[in-house]
């Protein structure tokens, strides 16, 4: 599903961010990306979803290779990719409903169609009462669940997360990474950004480790 | 059972794609289908959404959208007026274009009966197409109609006026139409050839300058329409940075991402092409009376028109290609700066 072939990134003011990075993540897999703030976990995951492009190397996502991808082939690849932020990159000036819904809106789901998906994947997240409030109104932990909602709600193949617990304490941490263990088991493909090895460690799946912007462990 | 749940439960109704009876461990990831019918539905769906909560976003600030609306309209509705001001003058002069006229004043000593054998005489001529003549008495009596002068000639002991042959050359050329003046004038029984071609001629080189001026004019403005519609919706676009971010994140399109502000810039041309179009209507409708009072007194039936179907639809379509290319600069240049970091 995922697929890295001697990839780096060198970023113009010469700081390498990934050196050589080799690695085959299968359908269905879920597996934690960690290693220290500035390792290179944000640009791995970044160049996967084309916002970024790699100097050297191959990148190979759902069948398709990012290096032959044109600029009005992008969009379509970031569609059969879900991602949750750190920072959740809600829109305030909308209720939870709504920023639910932009992905579908992107895709061209019906209203009708697009509300049941909606709320199904606000049901999964736990917050199918929260839908009409403003995600401001929403705790931080609440609105992480909206962002989550967001990405798995036209079901993407992978499942991308940025730091998904960075704000969040330790029980609802736990309770974040269970929710993307559940989607792992329908078949979707999870890779996680993580620093917390505590949690990772308990989670007992595939981690690989970064460090200075080689990948030092897979296993 | 929970684990399945959420992720298989929307699938069963949405049976467009034949894909969903594929095994249980491959619905989650399933991918939506959709046909080109409906593709075409959602294009048309999104259009009419898009247009119209971008009306409404327009509505939500009334007094700013007012505003750039306002300076549109001044800027459209300057050279709109004198656009069709200029149609107006043209109209005027149209009946007189393409038949230079010649009028021969003929000797005051030539008696009646001798002016008359003098103009059929000049009906056998071939390169004359027309002729009218006005005898003396038929002028004094034009005069006395139409002047206001009628009771000081009624004091008159003599009639003043000349007899006049009014004709049109069938030459046209400037040149040649100086000889033939000059041909007649050397006639012993006219007393004075006068060619009406000179005031036309001029009257028409600064109608061509007006209507140059115009169209200067209009280019400025239409330029600084595209600008203000430019600027307005480069800051719509700084405003919705984080929307257009998120967007493009989960997979919009480029055409996706524009859509909304090139319809604003269609509302704003729409909107702007109205109101200039109320305004210049106006405008006419306030001279209509004046001018008609100013014709009356030259003894001529003035009809002014305002702009016309045609100028209307004109302007609209002016209007709304600004309004819409504002938009489609303005998106182009700064919606490729926005992407997700």
């Amino acid at each position: 599903m995922i697929h890295f072939e001697h990839v780096s990134k060198r970023y113009s003011e010469g700081h390498d961010a990934l050196k050589d990075i080799c690695f085959t993540l299968q359908t269905g897999e879920l597996a934690f990306l960690t290693g220290h703030s500035g390792a290179g976990k944000s640009t791995l995951l970044k160049l996967i979803m084309l916002m970024e492009q790699p100097t050297a190397g191959h990148i190979q996502v759902c069948d398709q290779q990012l290096t032959h991808l044109g600029r009005h082939e992008i969009p379509f690849l970031r569609r059969s990719i879900g991602v949750v932020f750190q920072n959740h990159q809600l829109l305030f000036d909308r209720s939870v409903f709504e920023n639910v819904a932009l992905p579908l809106q992107i895709c061209g789901y019906s209203p009708q169609d697009a509300a049941r998906r909606v709320r199904a994947a606000l049901d999964k997240v736990g917050l199918l009462d929260r839908e009409k409030m403003n995600p401001l109104a929403l705790s931080s932990g609440e609105q992480q669940r909206v962002g989550i909602a967001r990405a798995i709600v036209h079901k993407p193949k992978v499942l991308l997360a940025d730091e998904p617990t960075g704000n969040l304490d330790p029980l609802l941490s736990e309770e974040i990474m269970r929710l993307f263990e559940q989607f792992n088991r329908v078949g979707t493909t999870v890779l996680i950004a993580s620093h917390d090895l505590s949690l990772i460690k308990r989670m007992g799946r595939r981690v690989m480790t970064l460090r200075s912007g080689r990948l030092i462990a897979d296993g | 059972m929970d684990k399945r749940r959420g992720a298989v439960r929307v699938t069963p109704r949405a049976t467009a794609a034949p894909a969903s009876k594929a095994a249980p461990a491959k619905r989650g990831a399933e991918h939506h289908k959709v046909d080109l019918k409906g593709h075409s539905e959602s294009w048309v769906r999104n259009h009419s959404e898009v247009s119209r909560s971008s009306l409404k976003r327009l509505l939500a600030t009334p007094l700013a959208t007012f505003m750039t609306v306002a300076v549109l309209a001044i800027a459209l509705t300057l050279p709109g007026f004198l656009f069709s001001a200029l149609s107006n003058l043209q109209q005027l002069t149209q009946g007189w274009e393409g038949e230079t006229r010649l009028s021969l004043y003929l000797q005051p000593t030539l008696s009646s009966e001798e002016a008359d054998r003098f103009s059929r005489t000049l009906l056998l001529r071939d390169d004359i197409a027309a002729i009218d003549y006005i005898s003396a008495e038929q002028g004094l009596l034009e005069f006395k109609r139409y002047s206001g002068f009628g009771e000081v000639v009624e004091a008159l002991k003599e009639n003043p006026l000349p007899a006049v042959v009014m004709l049109i050359p069938k030459a046209q050329a400037a040149k040649d139409l100086g000889l033939l003046r000059a041909s007649f004038e050397a006639m012993p029984e006219v007393q004075e050839a006068i060619l009406d071609l000179e005031w036309l001629q001029r009257l028409d080189a600064m109608l061509a300058v007006a209507k140059r001026t115009v169209f200067v004019l209009g280019l400025l403005l239409g330029v600084a329409v595209l600008l203000v519609v430019g600027n307005t919706i480069k800051m719509a676009i700084e405003s919705r940075r984080d929307e257009i971010i998120v967007s493009k994140l989960v997979g919009a399109t480029d055409a996706w991402v524009r859509r909304p502000f090139l319809y604003t810039g269609f509302w704003y041309g729409l909107s702007g092409a109205l109101l200039a179009w109320l305004v210049i209507q106006i405008a006419w409708m306030m001279l209509k009376t004046p001018a008609a009072e100013l014709a009356n007194l030259y003894h001529s039936q003035i009809e002014l028109h305002g702009l016309g179907v045609i100028g209307s639809l004109l302007l609209l379509a002016v209007s709304l290609l600004l309004g819409w290319l504002g938009a489609w600069l303005s998106v182009r240049r700064h919606l490729r700066e926005i992407e997700p970091r």
